[in-house]
């Protein structure tokens, strides 16, 4: 692919803005990476605004991790996307607070952000016809030497293990499992359930106070923690909740940066 | 608590959870998410534990009779736990049908709990839900 082609000239017809910063992060991944990741993020974020404008409403947050999680409960982008434009995100912005990113990570996410593209062109303009080439990896400037050719395949090969790491976290924190047939299971589930509603509503069986339940979810937080009977235990079971929760996002956290850091070791040793 | 429990433990609860996310007849995502968090954030399940409940070999051959009877048998303050994340996950979606007020039903029944009890569930349950509710409006 020479210097003066793109694999994103389609975009021009649907977001010029987004074309212009997907083609600088092409222009990039060889002579800049963490360049290249701005423009992605950029790219990303600028793909999420307009889509946040197209098919939400009400205040969402400009920050982009939440304007992303915002769209994927909504339903506006679809899991895989999701995953990619989080990946992006990620990336983009260890580059800004210095972490460096190497030129295959750089490519990969350039490739991610190659597949966005055509599904977001459809989802900007609706019963377009968006025809994706093979992604065609930009060429690097002058022809690279055998020791980064070993660098590159190396990163490669973290890259997929940080991604199969990751895929498993979120795997584990979904409902069904990969291989589970989801229609089928919620069929065999919604027979199990109204059989059981049938045989309890036979049996007389007492319902629970379901006037009880609306009213908590109808009240203020603030209500129900200043109730007198369950104020102390709600207010407990929040503290704890919270520092579990908090628990858990730490640990998230930290395998992020061990993630970088594996990356970060890895591009060293080239310079020793 | 050995692996084998818990492993026993995160089926009961993907099953009673999924059960009441099916109940509501709508999916949304945030209900998807507040399980898994759920699972490890309160109930302490590892990533492995988490996946390996899920697999066909524990969860497939087991129906919501069998999720009723393994409940009942846990000891109190666990099958409490679970009472309350299934009413976190019908209040996350901010409605409750009536096959999900049914679901709710059998599983306070089956652990027998009094009405105190189940209210106090209710509350902590409308609680942790409003943290787990990740920031943004509905889609429209």
């Amino acid at each position: 692919m020479s210097k003066s082609e793109t694999n994103f000239q389609f975009l021009e017809r649907f977001d010029k803005r987004v074309a212009l910063l997907a083609k600088q992060a092409e222009e990039y991944v060889h002579t800049d990476p963490d360049s290249c990741m701005f423009k992605l993020r950029l790219m990303v974020e600028t793909m999420a605004k307009k889509l946040t404008s197209l098919q939400m409403r009400g205040d969402i947050s400009q920050d982009l991790g939440a304007m992303l999680g915002a769209l994927e409960r909504g339903g506006v982008v679809p899991r895989r996307q999701a995953d990619s434009m989080h990946a992006i995100r990620r990336d983009g912005n260890a580059a800004v607070h210095g972490s460096p990113t190497p030129v295959p990570t750089a490519m990969r996410r350039l490739r991610e952000a190659y597949k966005i593209s055509g599904w977001f062109c459809k989802m900007v303009k609706r019963g377009s016809k968006v025809n994706l080439d093979e992604f065609n990896p930009p060429e690097p400037p002058v022809p690279m030497d055998s020791a980064t050719k070993q660098l590159h395949g190396k990163i490669d090969k973290l890259e997929e293990s940080i991604e199969e790491r990751r895929l498993a976290t979120r795997e584990s924190l979904l409902m069904f499992g990969p291989q589970e047939n989801v229609k089928e299971v919620t069929r065999r589930i919604t027979e199990e359930l109204k059989a059981l509603d049938n045989v309890a509503a036979a049996a007389g069986e007492p319902t629970i106070d379901a006037d009880f339940v609306a009213l908590v979810m109808a009240m203020d937080l603030e209500q129900i923690e200043e109730d007198p009977r369950h104020g102390g235990s709600s207010r407990q079971a929040k503290r704890d909740a919270e520092q579990q929760l908090t628990g858990i996002k730490k640990h998230l956290a930290e395998r992020e940066e061990a993630f970088l850091a594996e990356r970060t070791f890895l591009l060293e040793q080239r310079k020793t | 608590m050995t692996d084998s429990d818990q492993l026993h433990l995160a089926t009961l609860w993907f099953l009673s959870a999924r059960a009441m996310a099916v109940a509501g007849e709508e999916m949304p995502t945030v209900q998807e998410a507040a399980t898994g968090l759920y699972a490890q954030a309160i109930l302490g399940f590892t990533e492995e534990i988490c996946c390996e409940a899920k697999d066909a070999e524990y969860i497939s051959n087991k129906t919501l009779i069998d999720c009723l009877s393994g409940v009942r048998q846990l000891p109190r303050e666990l099958a409490e736990k679970i009472l309350t994340g299934i009413m976190m996950i019908s209040y996350s979606d901010r409605s409750m049908k009536p096959l999900e007020v049914r679901w709710a039903s059998m599983l306070a029944s089956a652990i027998e709990v009094s009405p105190d009890e189940f209210q106090r569930c209710c509350v902590n349950a409308r609680v942790i839900a409003s943290m787990l509710r990740p920031h943004g409006a509905p889609a429209s």
